[in-house]
């Protein structure tokens, strides 16, 4: 009881509660998916960015309904097209910090078309990927990174595919900040949101994270606690080879950062554009805002 | 009355330059200020021998189409020019090659030239040669020749020329003003009949205006920047790819921001996201794009967030007939989204119309926090007109309506049911004005809600707003012509066909038959009050269009309830005006022998 007190107290002092909206989370108890909350409300507030220059961009699933926990701007799109609704967010005002949430089903199902894009252009927003495994918010299905052999309702006999591997496709696909986390170590998630949403230029966090109430065999708190361990200390984060090595490696594979090499961003590119084309910089809108 | 009414036709394979010397035609008549309408038919495939043709009507009075018959023909190819010697008027003229290398496989033209018809040969191929060591600037002395042989001002062309040829250096722009003037002599110098006389132009004589020789799509690009466009995002689809080609020039040159999107579900979800950051945002496509958008327009509606759809309609289903014209895209820019998902849609009848739709759109976004859907046709975003421009804007640059300070912080109802519909809008950036857009039913704050009594008052919401757009300021919704009372015929008409319509009305006049037409711009919310109006003086309504299903007189019928004559046409080019005239007569119950056309 005390510590509950005490928890709660340095969350308050802390600051994080203001990015917090009234809404409390519609998660099973017990999701993964809790730990978000309190790792990006945390790491807005390490940034000190303030609430109204956030946007959260989210698809559909249970995942993609995390926009409403929090006291920001949010869109709660469609299946699959978080990263093009973030993209135009932030091709139209430079001056926002924008988030792109989603589960594995909405980014690398039925939205996978528009990873490598965002990803070449380098728009300058963090991905938060949350991989179950599974379609949770539909109750239960295979997704793409479901294992082999997993039952499913849709795979009652078992899932004859084999998983993909995200972590190896955003590297490959030329992501300027790869990294992982798991939801069941709350404060490497928060560390590790910090460092994605510090990066200029679009990163890419994956987060491996239980579905307790539709996969009780596979990817189970006890399965992942058992298997993540740290990225070694020895990685070179500039290094793409040894980043795909990396992510190539086990299963699952470590935890933290793969790959972080900052390069021009969709907006100096698009910039650099309007200099090109002889025209006049616009004064960016958040700047003109927060001078009135 | 005298009046210049001149159509021009140049018609030649894809490497003679046809559609280079129509350009510069119709440009050089614009300058010498007629009034000039155009529209060219290209061949589907992007090389090779294909027919091209560049057709132009020069006039004095405001024409609203292209004539079904020719005044001159110039062939630069004659296999590809015999099939279209009929459509040369009698007494007008045909322009040729008098010493072809090789005979068409159908005999040399001037055997399929009719006896009322005017021939002129002249020595295309030999002039160039000597003009400039080649006979590559065949088209060029073509031109000159029948500039010459009208007696068309000469400095126009001079001045068009050299802009055209400038990119290509000095020398090439001096090469061709020569092979131009070679051609110009030799036609002043050919002895002219009476076929055809171009009268004086009139000047453009409105003050603060500027006449630009413009197409549809560059005329939407013209309305984007004169709304202040901030945004676009777009996927090449023909025929609205000449939209993004455009913009994407111009847009940086006024520190503006266009990304080609890896889809066109990509550029409407970034054109909402743009939206939903404040910005006024746009996307171009065509039909098969349309479809692919569909999800993401419904969230639109239901996010209310402002964004705007150009959509220039060809050939369908599927793939269909990606180079011809039809307007067959209505139901899917109407209806094509799933649940209850009303937007705004409209459709320009002329280029100027595009201009005007372009910029109204952003602003009807906006001002209602919907999408908009404007709706072209491959034969209105190719067809070039002259307008005249004013100097400023005619477009508000912002009818956001924002919340007042004491509305925003923790009770800020971003889905307020208030009057009208239209709930005060906070943007990312506003203190206090923090909210979740969804696609889910929501309450008023956006929170996830769906009670019966919620998602009725939602729809409502939603729906009820766009009647705004049925009284939008300084936005021609419908408009009658013709007879102001009762009328035998009515012409009810969408999009570029009214141009024909207009055309069929204005003779059927002649004849004597009690004539109307209605154009209808605004097809979502629909006018059912004027066009109601407009039926009640009518004892017959024809609705000519180029879709098979008769797409509009279904929504005018479904609407009303009242009965209306479908004259439908999938040609894949404009559709004739002798057969919108001939079903007026029918209907006017005039069974006047058809003009020999
Ligand atoms: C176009 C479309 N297809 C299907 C669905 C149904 N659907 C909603 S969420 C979802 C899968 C969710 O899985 P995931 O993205 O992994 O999120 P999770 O619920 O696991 O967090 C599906 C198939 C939909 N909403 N829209
Ligand atoms: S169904 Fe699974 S993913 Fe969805 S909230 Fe419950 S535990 Fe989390
Ligand atoms: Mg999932």
């Amino acid at each position: 009881m005390v510590y509950l007190e005490e928890k709660l107290k340095e969350v308050q002092d802390s600051g994080r509660l203001e990015y917090r909206s009234k809404a409390l989370p519609t998660w099973c108890p017990g999701c993964g998916y809790f730990a978000m909350v309190d790792g990006v409300a945390h790491a807005l507030n390490a940034l000190g960015i303030p609430k109204e220059n956030t946007v959260v961009v989210s698809g559909i699933g249970c995942s993609s309904r995390f926009p409403f926990f929090l006291d920001t701007f949010g869109m709660h799109t469609l299946h699959g097209r978080a990263l093009p609704t973030a993209t135009g967010v932030k091709v139209a005002n430079e001056d926002l910090t924008v988030l792109a949430v989603g589960g594995d089903g909405d980014g690398f199902a039925i939205g996978c078309g528009h990873l490598p894009h965002v990803a070449k252009r380098n728009v300058d927003i963090t991905y938060l990927l949350f991989d179950n495994g599974i379609y949770g918010l539909t109750k239960g299905q295979t997704s793409p990174t479901s294992a082999k052999g997993f039952k499913t309702p849709t795979s009652p006999y078992e899932n004859p595919d084999q998983p993909l591997n995200p972590l190896l496709m955003m590297l490959s696909y030329g992501a300027s900040w790869v990294g992982q986390s798991y939801a069941g170590q709350p404060d490497h998630l928060k560390e590790m949101i910090v460092k994605a949403m510090a990066h200029r230029g679009f990163s890419y966090l994956h987060i491996l994270s239980p579905c307790v109430t539709f996969d009780k065999t596979h990817r189970t708190y006890g399965n992942l606690g058992m298997t993540v361990r740290p990225v070694p200390a020895s990685h070179d984060t500039t290094n793409q080879n040894a980043a795909m090595q990396l992510a190539t490696g086990g299963d699952p594979p470590p935890i933290g950062v793969y790959y972080a090499v900052p390069r021009p961003t969709l907006g100096d590119s698009l910039d650099g554009l309007v200099m090109k084309a002889g025209g006049e910089l616009p004064r960016r809108r958040g700047t003109a805002r927060a001078a009135e | 009355m005298d009046a210049t009414d001149i159509q021009i036709l140049i018609v030649g394979s894809a490497g003679d330059g046809t559609i280079a010397a129509g350009n510069i035609l119709r440009q050089a008549l614009a300058e010498a200020g007629y009034k000039v309408i155009s529209f060219d038919v290209y061949p589907p495939e992007i090389r090779g021998f294909g027919k091209c043709i560049a057709r132009m009507r020069a006039t004095i009075a405001q024409a609203y189409s292209l004539k079904q018959q020719s005044d001159v023909m110039l062939s630069l190819d004659d296999s590809h020019a015999i099939p279209h010697v009929g459509e040369v008027r009698d007494w007008g003229a045909v322009l040729y090659e008098s010493k072809p290398v090789a005979n068409a496989p159908q005999g040399h033209i001037t055997g399929h030239i009719r006896p009322g018809q005017i021939p002129y040969g002249c020595a295309i191929r030999e002039i160039s040669e000597k003009a400039t060591g080649a006979n590559r600037s065949r088209n060029i002395v073509a031109l000159g020749y029948l500039a010459g042989l009208y007696g068309l001002p000469r400095e126009a062309f001079h001045a068009i020329i050299d802009r055209q040829f400038k990119k290509r250096g000095a020398e090439v722009a001096s090469v061709n003003r020569k092979a131009f003037d070679e051609g110009y002599a030799a036609g002043a110098g050919a002895f002219k009949l009476d076929d055809v006389a171009f009268g004086p132009p009139q000047p453009n004589v409105a003050p603060g205006t500027v006449v630009e020789m413009i197409n549809g799509n560059a005329a939407v690009v013209k309305g984007c920047l004169d709304a202040g466009i901030d945004c676009f995002f777009g996927y090449p689809i023909t025929p609205a790819t000449t939209i993004m080609e455009r913009l994407a020039t111009e847009m940086p040159r006024h520190g503006k921001r266009l990304v080609q999107t890896e889809d066109e579900i990509s550029a409407i979800s970034a054109t909402i996201g743009a939206g939903f950051a404040g910005t006024r945002s746009a996307t171009a496509t065509s039909g098969p794009g349309l479809s692919l958008m569909q999800e993401m327009l419904g969230l639109g509606t239901m996010a209310e967030v402002p964004s705007v759809v150009f959509v220039s309609q060809r050939g369908g289903p599927s793939t269909g007939m990606p180079t011809k014209t039809e307007q067959s895209d209505l139901n899917s820019a109407l209806f094509g989204g799933h649940g209850d998902a009303p937007r705004i849609v409209m459709a320009p009848t002329n280029v100027e119309g595009c201009y005007r739709c372009a910029g109204k759109a952003f602003e009807m976004a906006e001002a209602y926090q919907t999408p908009v859907i404007v709706l072209l046709d491959l034969y209105l975003s190719n067809r070039y007109e002259t307008v005249a421009f004013g100097q400023k804007s005619p477009f508000e640059p912002d009818v956001n309506k924002r919340p007042r300070k004491q509305d925003l912080g923790a009770g800020y109802k971003r889905f307020a049911l208030v009057e009208g519909g239209v709930s005060p809008r906070a943007v990312p950036g506003d203190a206090g004005g923090m909210h979740i857009v969804t696609g889910l039913e929501h309450n008023e704050m956006g929170r996830p809600a769906d009670s019966a009594e919620m998602h009725l008052a939602m729809c409502d919401k939603r729906l009820d707003k766009l009647k705004g757009a049925l009284v939008h300021p300084d936005f021609t919704v419908t408009k009658r012509f013709g007879a102001m009372g009762k009328a035998a015929v009515g012409l009810l008409a969408w999009g570029s066909t009214f141009g024909e319509c207009l055309e069929a009305m204005f003779q059927a006049e002649k004849e004597g038959i009690d004539c109307a037409a209605m154009k209808v711009v605004m097809l979502s919310p629909f006018p059912e009050e004027a066009v109601s109006a407009f039926m009640d003086d009518c004892a017959a309504v024809l609705v000519p269009e180029l879709n098979h299903d008769g797409q509009f007189a279904r929504l005018v019928q479904g609407t009303l309830g009242r009965k209306v004559v479908k004259l439908t046409r999938v040609p894949g080019v404009p559709m004739r005006v002798s057969d919108i005239l001939g079903e007026i007569r029918r209907l006017a119950g005039r069974n006047l022998p058809q003009a020999a056309e």
